[in-house]
């Protein structure tokens, strides 16, 4: 076992991230962007603090000590099973988000924080919206499971739309599959912190991503069960400004912190130094 | 065309047809069967930190000579009843009311019937203002830890984590004809199509029926209606349910209370093990 580093020695990132795709100007305040920096900054504005989205490459990149990663369960694979065709076949979809080197809407593995050795787990919303799959439910079941028996605490970030429309009931029952699992970190005394990202809605938002003992959120993300697209067309209600944002779900008690992402890491290393 | 048939493989319906059935405003809504299975049913209400949700109704009642919690949505009847319930969509204080009566059902020692018509949580400000999401996770997560045995059935509506909020038990089953999905027909349109007019579309992909539930085996009996749907026969309808949640019921009596939890726990952890998958997922009990 490596010795845990203090918390100051902690860097923004555990590795250089990867590039995304951005913008030329920030969509929060117009400002050019300078894409190395922004890259050095864990992509958030410098000028105005707005957070861009990050795919689970960047995250692993940004939470995991220098090669540390080890993923696990990545072979598991998801497949057109109800025959869904329409408006576009659902092998097809997975096909191409595949050819593009995306491996499912989570990836699940063990690493280092500060030394210390982790479970974690990233959502990725480029993968059908990162939306909760068989396989999703899977990697994550799998990786509580083996948390809860061995200790190491498991550590999530969540970006998602909600259940897998295209996965049908089956996608719906991960809810129950990976709450289980959730239920047996808190048995076995196992910290599970939750870090919800821009956008954690629907299913996801009402399973594990909010069940964290420990909820972190970045500042912006927009957090909740309905979208604001399906609450106007089901209610016809007029949203103010910031419903549903990071803030929003502070004040209402449903996150402890709002934190934003340079800050993340540190206060990852520092809690997992003092939950034993 | 004849009548829709007796046998659950023997339908002539289309699937829109069976939603439309699922959502028939004359089917037997929970109540409905609560009484005709519990005569001496007791309402109990609140959440006991704010409120109490008419959308959920809960209580005791004796069924088959044992004191038994029930749970069930509650869509109304008349125009007003169906403000007042909401439309059996429940808000927040609904599943902190639902975990409320079932850790009462635990402390004695009652079994719990849980009957599922929803057309989803309420998707309104007010729901989401209050936590919605996290009292349907908190819900789920707490079901996986009541120590007596829960059997669910499925009576008209299973829509989306409204449903299995109310949904997590050893023994599922659903009604002939109900359906259960990952989000309502429309809303899967809205988000697939962007288009909720594409709702028939959407239910023939969504495969919500309760022959396809039984064929995934996320339920495990579909129980028949009778001829031309339970709407027509509210006292038949709730014999033939009451007979097979009895009947799935007497094994779990019986059962060690931490066997009963550790089954429960598989039942959802390999719930997809019949979907072809490789590496396979974990065997199927």
């Amino acid at each position: 076992m490596v010795a845990a580093k203090k918390p100051a020695d902690i860097q923004i990132s555990g590795s250089k991230l990867p590039p995304i795709p951005l913008p030329t100007n920030c969509p929060g305040c117009g400002v050019g962007l300078d894409l190395e920096e922004l890259r050095r900054h864990a992509y958030v504005c410098t000028s105005c603090g707005h957070h861009f989205r990050m795919g689970a490459d960047a995250w692993i990149a940004l939470i995991a000590d220098r090669g540390t990663w080890k993923e696990r369960y990545g072979d598991v694979r998801s497949h057109d099973l109800l025959n869904w065709k329409v408006p576009k076949p659902y092998q097809e979809t997975l096909e191409q988000l595949r050819d593009e080197g995306l491996n499912e809407a989570v990836r699940t593995g063990t690493c280092r924080l500060g030394g210390r050795d982790i479970w974690l787990a990233a959502f990725d919303f480029r993968f059908v919206g990162g939306t909760l799959s068989i396989v999703a439910g899977e990697r994550l079941a799998r990786g509580m499971e083996q948390a809860a028996s061995s200790g190491l605490p498991y550590v999530l970030v969540a970006a998602s739309g909600g259940a897998r429309m295209q996965e049908g009931v089956l996608a719906l029952m991960q809810m129950a599959k990976v709450n289980a699992a959730v239920g047996r970190l808190d048995v076995a005394g196992v910290p599970y912190f939750s870090v919800l990202t821009d956008p954690t809605f629907g299913g996801t938002a009402a399973s594990l991503a909010l069940l964290g003992d420990i909820n972190i959120a970045e500042p912006g993300a927009a957090i909740g069960f309905t979208g604001p697209r399906v609450i106007k067309q089901a209610t016809y209600a007029d949203l103010p400004p910031g419903f549903q944002s990071a803030d929003f779900q502070l004040a209402r008690g449903q996150i402890d912190m709002v934190v934003s992402r340079p800050e993340l890491r540190r206060l990852l290393a520092h809690l997992l130094e003092i939950y034993p | 065309m004849k009548l829709h048939g007796r046998r659950p493989e023997e339908t002539t319906l289309t699937v829109w047809q069976v939603v439309e059935l699922a959502r028939h405003p004359d089917r037997p809504y929970s109540l409905d069967y609560i009484k005709r299975m519990a005569p001496d049913f007791v309402e109990m209400h609140g959440d006991r930190i704010s409120g109490d949700d008419p959308a959920l109704t809960g209580g005791i009642g004796t069924w088959h000579g044992r004191t038994t919690m029930f749970l069930g949505h509650q869509k109304g009847r008349s125009l007003k009843e169906r403000v007042a319930r909401n439309w059996g969509m429940m808000h927040p204080e609904g599943y902190r009311k639902a975990i409320r009566l079932a850790q009462h059902a635990a402390k004695f020692n009652f079994p719990i019937v849980s009957l599922i018509d929803t057309p989803g949580a309420y998707p309104g400000a007010g729901a989401e203002e209050r936590g919605i999401a996290s009292a349907i996770a908190k819900a789920i997560m707490e079901w996986f830890r009541i120590p007596v045995p829960i059997v669910a059935a499925v009576i008209g509506e299973g829509g989306s984590g409204g449903a299995l909020g109310m949904g997590v038990a050893d023994r599922v089953i659903m009604l002939e004809n109900s359906i259960y999905s990952v989000a309502s027909p429309e809303a899967a349109a809205s988000i697939v199509w962007r288009d909720n007019t594409r709702k028939v579309e959407a239910a023939e992909q969504l495969q919500l029926t309760s022959r396809d539930l039984l064929a995934m085996g996320v339920v495990e009996e579909v129980v028949t209606e009778p001829v031309g749907s339970a709407s027509l026969d509210y006292g038949a309808t709730a014999a033939a349910l009451d007979e097979a949640l009895y009947r799935h019921l007497q094994p779990l009596l019986a059962q060690p209370t931490g066997e009963l939890l550790q089954h429960r726990y598989e039942r959802f952890r390999y719930i997809d093990s019949l979907v072809r998958a490789e590496p396979q997922f974990g065997p199927k009990i």
